[in-house]
């Protein structure tokens, strides 16, 4: 039974479990995007990531995808972390605009600007479809094709798939077919709407959010109105 | 083939082999890797063997194919045993001579040997070889003497003996800790203890466990650990076999890059040998340890050469990396313990176990042992492999060994690490080479990729090629990596093109942070690298890109557009011109000459044209002669009194404008200002109009009916110029504003000589170098004594000494330099011609007492100096020789080493503030002072500099002066650089590809040149002008709107029925 410190609580996990399977079992809040409970870790989206190590080499690993371990320390949502989730989810709305799931996150997070042009596509190859389709729906159909500034998803080359029951599962599972509230003509990068303009004081004074309760940052106690808004 | 069975068998085996070879046999040892046979290295090997066969001489000489010899640049490569003759750079039409001259008569032919170009020396025998001597070849050892697809050649320098020593006695546990001992960490960059990584393995509980040797090599430029497996292959299969007894493996695998297929040639051949030996196979050794190794490809992902997406693709998946923990030393290779190292770290383990930790750890440095090999290319002299201790330092890699950047390029910085590492400035080269100090500096060890980047090289657009490579590498996985490499390379291209925003640094720095901490792997971790390094230390050339819309390495196209106009710090349209030239439009080419430049005929002959430097044809061959076919057409222009003179403006009213100095910014900017209607007056201290041009370039230089002619030309245009009158002790700048002229312009330049502050300098014969050029210059009398020496290595001193030359009283004149002739700052082009005029120069002395008589000077001490440690500017600093005094008569001792500025002419007018070196502060970009109506420009406020320097500080100033007078916005705007026309390339036909040479302008011949000034350089013929003005390529073209014109072009002529050029 690995004994772990997760944000300051100690905590004596089961072995092979992930720190977010811990994280969630204490009611701590990690975001995440390509995670499904009933699919295989894939540790892609990045907006799990977490710190961890000792003091003075710590490094960002992603809590889908990393087992515990004796002694491990784990911060959920230092500075460090905030500022990578918060890039990462600008570059996935840059991507595609158009997805709800991201723009919720969005707005939860606190991000207020994209600077990169948007690119307006369909896909953020979180790979969610692919695996559905080979770990629920045993059938394979589709998968990662090329690499890099050429990755898509597709079935094998671009054949009309056999193996494809026609099931919907991809299409149930994919975040970035997710309608935003404007509807699908929404221009906008951002939308804002639901945006939570009020930050937690915390992070001002400390190098993580404070919240004992696990909320970071959602109950508003601690805050002040943002500057913008007053 | 009996297999060995024991290490007598072995020994014995190895001393029946080497009992064989006749060492006084001659052989030929021919490099057959791939670097060479891309050079034709198949054709000479089968060329040697018939012409051996065809002189009888198959019993007599051996040819033997080997691998890489390392010195890449010089290939082909071969040795002729015994003596160890290196002929460099063989074609097949060689190998007759060389059978008949070296092998039957034993001579030497000369041209086939290398030449220091330090001592001009021809070497003979491969070991004297700078190249190879300054290295320590352990794991290179034995490349380019073995044949790598024999392996009695392996056995014969004692190959297999590591092995035989370690299954006939030692525990697995011993070996690890020999590894341990030694040191050695990983060379495949991340240099994590190899040691304890088999330690890790082996204590994994499975029975069957795997080892791995990682050839992918993926790193652009790199291309050590091929070169080892075209070389040396036995080496890392005796590693791998001792590396798995240690771990307690069962199955190893080769995972090869696809690229390489000589590599996967002889090293599948070299396997098979060693299974047919018993190296491989059941109880080698008769120990009981059984073990094979299985080579498998890759498919052409860089990817795949990190270690989980390595070990996916062995297995036939996708290669993409996985989260660790689980280590591959935990579940790798199909679930098991998995060992995964570099080539060079295979190789290095026969070595350590042969010779012992202790012998293998006294080498390198504390933390980073042994020797590490680098492939040392781009913009060097000695492109090559090149293996020394760890701790050797950056500057004896790039310039003792490598040679320094080709044509005289000054070296910028090296990339270590390929796309993953980060490049190192210059002035960091002392660095020792070890793991944790290129860690600090900011780059990374890694595979041994060294790229040399020269003054030509654009930081940004080496970031934006890296960036690029990576954006198409990754595997697809991380947002961060994925879209993080996207995004980066989207903002480097919008700085290359021109259209950066200030805001993109800080985006940059942001972004590459997130997708350096928060990406899975290592290519994501370290896919921000060229970005953050190039920023770290070459910050200075993103502002210029984004903010001056410049580049001045001259590589981004879309900014520069030709690379001479873009460089030209008057905005001179180069390529224009010298395309009117080409197509015999003399008189438009004078137009667009005298659009941008009003000293003209001056500039064609003086100007130290940076152009060329940069120009792009001087890459391959030699640049244009633009300076050249500048002076063509200007003096056409002359003959056929074209443009003498400009149409003055009429007057406005907004104010008259003082400017102080009648050099060429003083001229340029009153030029300007009186086309745009202001009353200018210029003053000048001295009796003559020109400045330098005047005063200190000799006529012979600069005939004076040319300086006339333009000064004619500028003062067309209305400005006046009154001479005898001096500001600052006549009047004063306030004077002047009280006078009512609303502006000032001061460009006074740099006429006082330094000195060299030694006793007796007050002499008679003593002469500072300015005073010598002005009386000269202006025709008055000035005593040159017989024996006359000039100190100094600048264009001053050169001038002094060929003007002392033909002053008729002069016998003897000599320079004295403290440094070599390489780093003197005097053009290249008159130091050669003083050396033809009988100037002496005396390199690497410098003057300690000046020796008098009756206070005349009788003779100076000087002391010899060396090149010692290489300082900050990378320069080797020179340091006196003890007790090398040595006294030279003189009679005439003239001092040039150096001009400073006198600022007196600002006296104590308020806002107007000087340096501490005596120059005045200027606002850099509009030359206002902090008085608001008082600018300065040129030397005065540079320094000594350049004459097409001071013109364009004569623009800016009259540009920014136009503005105040208009009660604007003093700023300036900057734009990317554009013709304002385009032209029709010529179409070159064979014979002009031919014959592509740059012609010499003709010059007065030396002995003609004795007793007058006469000009010396002439001019090109038309036919020589137009020839050489037909061989520019035409940069203009090539940016998106030089293509557009193309198109068009072609198009508008499809549609008249013409002909359309093939470019």
């Amino acid at each position: 039974m690995p004994k772990v410190t997760i944000d300051g609580i100690r905590f004596d996990a089961e072995k092979g479990w992930t720190i977010l399977e811990v994280a969630n079992f204490l009611g701590l809040k990690i975001p995440t995007l390509c995670y499904n409970e009933g699919l295989s870790a894939w540790g892609g989206c990045r907006l799990c990531v977490v710190e961890i190590g000792p003091v003075g080499r710590t490094k960002l690993v992603s809590s889908c995808t990393y087992p515990v371990e004796e002694g491990l320390v784990v911060k959920t949502a230092s500075k460090r972390v905030i500022a990578a989730r918060k890039m990462a989810l600008e570059l996935l709305i840059a991507q595609c605009p158009t997805s709800k799931t991201l723009q919720d996150m969005a707005s939860k997070m606190g991000l207020k600007e994209v600077r990169f042009k948007p690119k307006w596509e369909k896909c953020i190859y979180c790979g969610l479809c692919v695996r559905m389709c080979e770990e629920q729906m045993m059938a394979k159909a589709i998968g990662f094709v090329n690499r890099g500034n050429k990755l898509k998803i597709n079935t094998p080359f671009d054949k009309a798939s056999d193996e494809c029951r026609r099931c919907g599962g991809c299409m149930y599972i994919c975040p970035a077919c997710t309608s935003r509230c404007e509807g699908p003509g929404a221009k906008d990068v951002l939308c804002g709407r639901c945006e939570n303009s009020l930050q937690p004081t915390c992070m001002e004074l400390n190098d993580s959010y404070n919240c004992w309760m696990g909320l970071k940052g959602d109950c508003g106690t601690c805050v002040t109105v943002n500057k913008k808004t007053n | 083939m009996k297999k060995i069975k024991t290490p007598a068998e072995l020994k014995s085996l190895r001393k029946s082999i080497v009992d064989k070879t006749d060492s006084s046999k001659t052989g030929i040892l021919i490099c057959k890797s791939t670097g060479c046979s891309a050079f034709g290295a198949d054709s000479i090997v089968e060329g040697f063997k018939n012409e051996i066969r065809k002189k009888g001489l198959v019993e007599k000489v051996e040819v033997k194919i080997t691998g890489c010899h390392g010195f890449c640049e010089r290939g082909p490569i071969l040795v002729i045993q015994p003596k160890g003759i290196f002929y460099q750079r063989c074609k097949p039409e060689d190998i007759a001579e060389i059978v008949s001259k070296t092998l039957i008569k034993g001579e030497v032919i000369e041209r086939l040997l290398y030449v220091d170009p330090v001592t001009g020396k021809r070497i003979i025998y491969e070991k004297d070889v700078p190249f190879y001597n300054r290295q320590k070849r352990l794991v290179f050892e034995h490349s380019g003497k073995i044949d790598p697809t024999n392996i009695e050649d392996y056995m014969a320098v004692g190959g297999y003996s590591a092995l035989a020593k370690v299954l006939s006695g030692m525990k697995p546990e011993q070996v690890i800790d020999e590894v341990k001992k030694a040191g050695l960490r990983g060379r495949g960059g991340a240099g994590f203890p190899t040691g304890i990584k088999w330690e890790t393995a082996r204590k994994q509980p499975d029975e069957t466990k795997y080892i791995v040797c990682n050839a992918d090599e993926g790193d652009p430029g790199a291309y050590m650990d091929r070169s080892i497996m075209e070389s040396n292959p036995h080496s890392v299969i005796e590693g791998m076999i001792i590396g798995a007894y240690a771990i307690g493996a069962t199955e190893g695998w080769m995972y090869v890059r696809n690229e390489y297929p000589l590599a996967v040639t002889y090293t599948t051949k070299a396997i098979e040998q060693a299974k047919d030996m018993g190296f491989l196979g059941h109880d080698i050794f008769g120990s009981g340890f059984s073990f094979d190794i299985k080579i498998a490809k890759g498919a052409g992902a860089f990817v795949c050469g990190e270690e989980t997406s390595l070990i996916a693709s062995i297995e036939g998946k996708r290669g993409m990396p996985k989260q660790r923990p689980p280590f591959p030393a935990q579940k790798g290779l199909f679930g098991k313990p998995t060992n995964i190292n570099n080539v060079e770290t295979w190789a290095t383990v026969p070595i350590i176990i042969e010779k012992g930790s202790q012998w293998y750890a006294d080498i390198g440095t504390k933390t980073s042992k042994g020797t590490k090999i680098f492939s040392l290319v781009g913009k060097v002299q000695n492109t090559g492999l090149v293996e020394v201790p760890m701790g050797t330092t950056l500057n004896e890699v790039v310039f003792d060994i490598g040679g320094g950047a080709p044509k005289g390029k000054k070296v910028k910085a090296v990339q270590t690490g390929g796309p993953s590492g980060g490049c190192i400035p210059r002035n960091l080269f002392n660095l020792p080479v070890d793991y944790e100090s290129l860690t600090q500096a900011g780059a990374i060890m890694g595979s041994g990729g060294m790229i040399v980047m020269d003054e030509n090289t654009c930081m940004v657009d080496i970031a934006r090629y890296f960036t690029n490579f990576l954006q198409n590498e990754s595997c697809g996985k991380c947002v961060t990596c994925r879209e993080g490499t996207q995004r980066m390379y989207e903002i480097l291209t919008d700085i290359t093109e021109g259209n950066g925003k200030e805001e993109n640094i800080g985006l940059l720095k942001e972004l590459g942070l997130v997708v350096k901490d928060a990406s899975m792997c290592g290519l994501g971790q370290t896919a921000a690298n060229p970005v953050l390094a190039t920023l770290r230390y070459f910050q200075n050339e993103y502002d210029e890109h984004i903010k001056y819309k410049k580049c001045s390495a001259a590589t981004c196209k879309e900014i520069i557009s030709s690379p001479c106009q873009h460089t030209c710090p008057i905005d001179t349209e180069a390529q224009l011109y010298i395309s009117l030239i080409a197509a015999g439009r003399f008189k438009d080419a004078v137009d667009v000459i005298k659009k941008d430049n009003p000293i003209s005929a001056t500039l064609a002959r003086v100007c130290n044209h940076p152009c060329e430097g940069k120009c792009r044809a001087g890459d391959s061959a030699e640049p244009i002669g633009i300076r050249d076919l500048k002076r063509f057409a200007t003096d056409y222009g002359l003959k056929n009194k074209l443009h003498l003179k400009v149409k003055a403006s009429a007057k406005n009213n907004l104010g008259k404008v003082a400017i102080v100095g009648s050099g060429p910014a003083g001229l340029t900017c009153g030029f300007y200002l009186s086309l745009k209607g202001y009353q200018v007056t210029i003053f000048e201290k001295s009796d003559v109009v020109g400045g330098m041009l005047a005063l200190a370039i000799p006529s012979y230089r600069l005939p004076r009916n040319i300086l006339a002619a333009d000064i004619e030309y500028i003062k067309s245009s209305g400005v006046e110029i009154k001479t005898n009158t001096q500001i600052g002790k006549d009047i004063s700048i306030d004077d002047l504003l009280k006078q009512g002229y609303k502006a000032v312009f001061i460009a006074t330049g740099t006429h006082k000589s330094a000195r060299l502050d030694l006793n007796g300098e007050e002499a008679e014969g003593v002469l500072p170098a300015m005073k010598v050029l002005h009386h000269i210059n202006t025709g008055k009398k000035i005593n040159i004594g017989k024996k006359v020496g000039v100190i100094g290595g600048g264009n001053s001193a050169v001038d002094a000494a060929r003007v002392a030359l033909r002053s008729g009283t002069a016998e003897e004149v000599t320079i004295f330099y403290r440094r070599t002739i390489s780093e003197m700052p005097a053009f290249k082009e008159e130091i050669k011609a003083a050396l033809e005029e009988g100037v002496k120069i005396e390199l690497l002395t410098a003057p300690v007492k000046l020796l008098t008589g009756n206070s005349k000077l009788s003779g100076c001490e000087f002391i010899r100096m060396e090149l010692g440690e290489m300082d900050a500017s990378g320069r080797r600093k020179p340091v006196p020789v003890k007790n090398s005094e040595f006294t030279v008569k003189l009679d005439t001792l003239v001092v040039a080493v150096g001009e400073q500025a006198d600022s007196s002419v600002a006296g104590k007018t308020a806002g107007v503030e000087v340096s501490k070196s005596g120059t005045i502060i200027a606002n850099p970009e509009t030359l206002q002072t902090n008085h608001k109506r008082v600018f300065a420009g040129g030397d005065i406020v540079t320094g000594p500099s350049t004459v097409v320097e001071a013109v364009a500080a004569g623009k800016i100033a009259a540009q920014s002066i136009n503005q105040l007078l208009k009660d604007q916005d003093i700023k300036r705007e900057y734009k990317v650089t554009r013709p304002s026309a385009y032209l029709e390339p010529t179409v070159l036909t064979e014979a002009d590809l031919a014959d592509v040479q740059r012609p010499q302008p003709a010059e007065l011949p030396v002995n003609k040149r004795k007793d007058n000034f006469n000009e010396v350089e002439q001019v090109l013929s038309e036919v020589m002008a137009i020839k050489e003005a037909r061989r520019c390529l035409r940069c203009d073209l090539e940016t998106k709107d030089g293509k557009k014109f193309m198109d068009d072009m072609k198009q508008s002529k499809k549609e008249k029925g013409e002909v359309v050029c093939q470019k």
